[in-house]
């Protein structure tokens, strides 16, 4: 093995995101204020999005002998990932605070979970991918149950810990029957190389090392029936926590998916998208009829992000990765802001019943929950609609008009869903006394969400148009 | 020409007084904005009626195009009139005047939001009909919903809630199916465009279900037998206001879908569907008709007349011919204006007797005339009475029913008969008689602000009565158009 040490290049988000969280432990003992650590955070976050977003001069590449790729797949998530870090970290100034969670930790472990997000984004090697996985995963575990106080977070942190860790089994049970069928490889591009010269095609082990990989990711992305994880998770866990783990850690989730499905697995399209169908086909029947019955804001969050995870997978069904794309970017902010209100009221924000009369005493934030709620029903002109539209049309372009019917009539069952929350805010009179006003940096978090909503739907494509151009993303192939 | 893009203008002049409606510090204000934006917004849309508007040419005018809107996707915004859309424009910004000045004393609570939610509704409505392509036309078909959706909830009746989700669910449920068959075309075609689109050849199998696509959409918004439970809820339950949006504009969009999409796009599908269609209509204007008798509710009874009378307008559609086409167009427009004006006569007199009930009322015209005059004026309009405005257009319909089937015909003068009944009826128990008692002390007659508000529609609906050809020169150039596009195998 050989490295250049000029491949740490290019992976220079990482390495800020690694740096600032090395530097924050250090300095826990030092400092307690959760604001200027969380001011760090969101500068590091910023600072890697705008690195990552910068196009490297020649072109995509690869480094670290083909384990990491920087192309624009992999830009395009990494900018999102950093933009859902700063967004979160904007979320937890207030919470860190009212919830006696040591700040300097906290973020640390934010900062490294989006680092193992961000080469999750990057991996061309089954390797790489199941490392970064972990580390994601192993920093959310902790951050599940860091509200040490509250015994619903240690509960939620030991379930999804037992659920995760039997879920990386699987994956990694997965990468090792596909070592074993494909004679010995773990990069993406050999795997498909010894899959497409292999005439035994459908080898039974190799049907199997399939169906482990995709129950290993789609773990990752909650789709059902590897679902059940988020709801407790989400539940349990302190609201921006469960915001984080919606947004940033679906979408890596579907970036590793999309690498490992539309490149390593290429030859065969056939079998995955008849898994991939159904994984999408159930969560948005299952995520959507189960939502039905939440009165728990965050479960209600948690079913609705297992819908959303259904819809995203469309464009992967479909081959489109683009469409994909553009549904995770659009579906992070507007899930970031439903949070961000809910985060907002407080205790209140964390009930169904809390809502009641919310307009009449809050008009401005049953205001921006409509838009956040609209959106996610897809509703024009708002982003959520830009995001269906992409998808929906991906799967149609693919002929499969059925499971376009099928997304739809879910759009409108989890219609009824977001509207209850809508019912109850507009339509009822308020029963508690008014929130406090909200702390200055949820405000901001709120706004750029709301932003990226409104103008992600007025102006589709204006926001998602630079990975989704002519040659889609996944150019590194070609690359050398 | 004028020197702004008239179109826009229009369009987006709502949203604009929304958004300042909803800074203004206190109600007053806020009803003022609101006011000075409906008009405002009248005077803005007032070259499209001058001469400027040249009635002989089928294409859209006044075209407004900014082509890179969504270029990822080759969708422009194009927005633009033709002679169909015309008078709905008129229609809409006339409408939303008056139920800004219906509104006035009867929304007491959360007065800014009110008036924000009926300009948004404003512009949904507008861009609707001056949409060029079915991707605006579905975001502004969306857009309504919402604005729609708070003004039932919000401020309607005791059923409120009920009625709106039901309205939300019903109208999304045919509008998503809708909105597989946008991309479907989409994905056929590589555009949108109306006027591109029309000029494209689908293969049978895919038109029919498309048109099934669109029919989801379009059935509901008429509404369209069976599908039309969620409108007298919506409508009893709603405010004056959002009542009068709903019957005056928001039943006629899923027509106008039919007339902007299905007749030119998929003209082989409309063929196969064309007996169905015809009998579902007629169904709709003779079961319409009796429910509307059983009513004692007088909205409930205003809503259902909608029904049967919106079966009007989808039978003339379905005839295909001249004169049926320009007669439901017509019917539409009078329809939008009478049941607006007969949901602003029984709100302005529910302002005053909290009662919808048909028995708690009886002799009204002893105590007030002027409000007699008007429901009976608006009464007789509706049942079709010669010289006022639904006269000319059930004639249209029925003729062109007579020329594609002679039963098709004798339904729908089945329906008239049944609609003079249950209208004059109506007005009997309401006007007639003895001052029912409970009456007694209430002062009914209307004031100044009340008269404002119906005279312009009981000068639209003579004036069409009299001079129809006001509205169908515009209309024969289009539908013209249409029909030997649509025609054409």
């Amino acid at each position: 093995m050989n490295i250049a040490i000029s491949d740490l290049a290019l992976i220079v988000p990482e390495l800020i995101l690694t740096g600032t969280a090395l530097v924050l432990l250090l300095a826990a003992g030092r400092i307690q204020a959760p604001s200027p650590i969380a001011a760090v955070t969101v500068l590091a976050a910023l600072a890697a999005g705008v690195v990552s977003y910068w196009p490297l001069p020649d072109g995509p590449v690869t480094g670290f002998e083909k384990m990491i790729a920087v192309d624009d797949y992999s830009r395009f998530f990494k900018v999102l990932i950093a933009s859902a870090l700063a967004v979160a970290t904007l979320l937890s100034v207030s919470r860190t605070d009212a919830e006696r969670v040591r700040p300097a930790e906290y973020h640390a472990l934010l900062l490294l979970a989006s680092t193992g997000m961000m080469f999750a984004a990057g991996a061309l090697d089954l390797l790489t991918l199941y490392l970064s996985l972990e580390l994601t995963t192993l920093c959310s575990y902790i951050l599940v149950g860091i509200t040490v106080e509250k015994p619903a977070s240690n509960e939620a942190a030991i379930k999804y810990f037992l659920t995760g860790s039997f879920a990386s089994a699987l994956l990694l049970y997965g990468i090792a029957l596909t070592y074993g069928v494909t004679g010995g490889k773990t990069d993406f591009e050999r795997i498909a190389q010894a899959l497409s010269e292999s005439s035994s095609g459908s080898h039974p082990i190799l049907l199997v090392a399939i169906s482990l990989l995709g129950a290993g990711l789609a773990f990752k992305v909650a789709a059902v029936p590897f679902h059940a994880w988020a709801p407790d998770a989400y539940q349990g866990a302190s609201a921006p926590v469960a915001a984080f783990l919606a947004a940033a850690s679906k979408a890596a989730g579907l970036a590793a998916l999309g690498r490992v499905t539309l490149i390593a697995f290429e030859s065969e399209a056939g079998i995955l998208s008849v898994v991939l169908s159904g994984l999408a086909a159930l969560s948005m029947v299952v995520g959507s009829l189960i939502a039905l019955s939440q009165t728990d804001l965050k479960r209600l969050l948690a079913y609705s992000s297992i819908a959303h995870a259904g819809y995203a997978l469309l464009g992967f069904i479909a081959g489109e990765a683009g469409a994909t794309m553009t549904y995770a970017f659009l579906y992070v902010f507007m899930t970031l802001g439903a949070f961000g209100v809910v985060i907002a009221l407080g205790e209140r924000g964390e009930t169904l019943d809390g809502y009641q009369g919310l307009a009449a005493q809050r008009p401005r934030a049953a205001a921006l929950m409509l838009l956040f709620l609209l959106s996610l029903t897809g509703i024009p002109p708002t982003a959520g609609f830009a995001a269906k539209f992409v998808v929906i049309l991906s799967v149609i372009r693919a002929g499969n008009v059925p499971l376009a019917v099928l997304a739809v009539v879910c759009s409108v069952i989890s219609a009824f869903v977001y509207l209850r929350v809508a019912v109850l805010m507009y339509m009822q009179e308020p029963a508690e006394p008014e929130p406090s006003p909200w702390p200055k940096a949820v405000s901001a978090a709120v706004a750029v969400a709301a932003l990226v909503t409104v103008i992600g739907g007025i102006f589709p494509g204006s926001l998602t148009s630079w990975a989704v151009a002519p040659d889609p993303a996944l150019s590194i192939i070609g690359a050398r | 020409m004028t020197d702004y893009p008239v179109i826009t203008a229009t369009t987006f002049l709502p949203l604009v007084g929304a958004a300042v409606v909803m800074v203004s510090r206190s109600d007053r204000l806020a009803r003022w904005i609101a006011l000075v934006t409906t008009l405002a917004t009248l005077v803005v849309s007032s070259p499209l009626y001058s001469s400027d508007f040249k009635k002989e040419k089928s294409e859209l005018q006044f075209v407004d195009e900014y082509a890179n809107w969504i270029p990822t996707w080759n969708v422009a915004y194009e927005m633009g009139v033709d002679g169909i859309s015309l008078p709905f424009i008129l229609l809409a910004t006339v409408l939303t005047v008056l139920c800004v000045g219906a509104s006035w004393t009867a929304v007491r609570t959360r007065v800014r939001e009110f008036y924000a939610a009926l300009l948004v509704a404003e512009t949904a409505m507008i861009g609707l009909f001056a949409a060029a392509n079915l991707f605006l036309f579905f975001v502004f078909w969306e857009l309504i919903v919402v604005p729609i959706f708070l003004l039932i909830g919000v401020w309607g009746g005791p059923q409120r809630v009920y009625a709106a989700v039901k309205f939300l669910l019903f109208t999304l449920a045919g509008s998503v199916l809708m909105l597989v068959g946008i991309i479907a075309l989409y994905n056929a075609f590589g555009t949108l465009d109306f006027e591109e689109l029309a000029g494209k050849t689908l293969p049978l199998d895919t038109q029919t279900w498309l048109f099934v696509a669109f029919l989801a959409a379009f059935a509901v918004k008429v509404p369209m037998f069976p599908v039309h439970t969620w409108l007298p809820d919506a409508h009893t339950e709603a405010p004056t206001a959002g009542s009068v949006i709903l019957a005056g504009i928001l039943l006629k969009m899923g027509a106008y879908g039919f007339l902007r999409v299905s007749l030119p796009i998929l003209p082989g599908a409309v063929e196969i569907f064309l007996t169905p269609m015809l009998v579902i209509s007629a169904v709709a204007i003779v079961y319409g008709a009796y429910v509307t008798l059983a009513q004692t509710d007088v909205k409930r009874l205003i809503a259902y007349s909608s029904v049967s009378h919106m079966g009007f307008v989808t039978l003339g559609i379905f005839t295909l011919n001249t004169n049926g086409v320009e007669g439901a167009i017509l019917q539409m427009i009078n329809h939008g204006i009478i049941s607006a004006a007969l949901f602003l006569c029984v709100g302005m007199i529910y302002e005053r007797t909290h009662t919808r009930e048909i028995r708690d009322y009886g002799g009204v015209a002893k105590v007030a005339p002027t409000y007699s005059t008007l429901l009976a004026l608006f009464c007789l309009a509706a049942a079709g009475f010669p010289g006022l405005n639904s006269f000319v257009g059930e004639f249209l319909i029925i003729a062109g029913s007579f020329a594609t089937k002679k039963w098709l015909g004798v339904m729908a003068i089945w329906g008239v008969v049944l609609g003079t009944t249950y209208l004059l009826w109506l007005f009997y128990r309401v006007v007639m008689g003895e001052l029912n008692p409970g009456l007694e002390g209430l002062k009914l007659e209307l004031n100044a602000r009340e008269v404002l508000t119906l005279a312009p529609l009981a000068f639209l609906a003579l004036c069409l009565g009299l001079y129809p050809e006001c509205v169908l020169s515009y209309l024969h150039a289009p539908v013209a158009q249409l029909l030997s596009a649509g025609a054409a195998p």
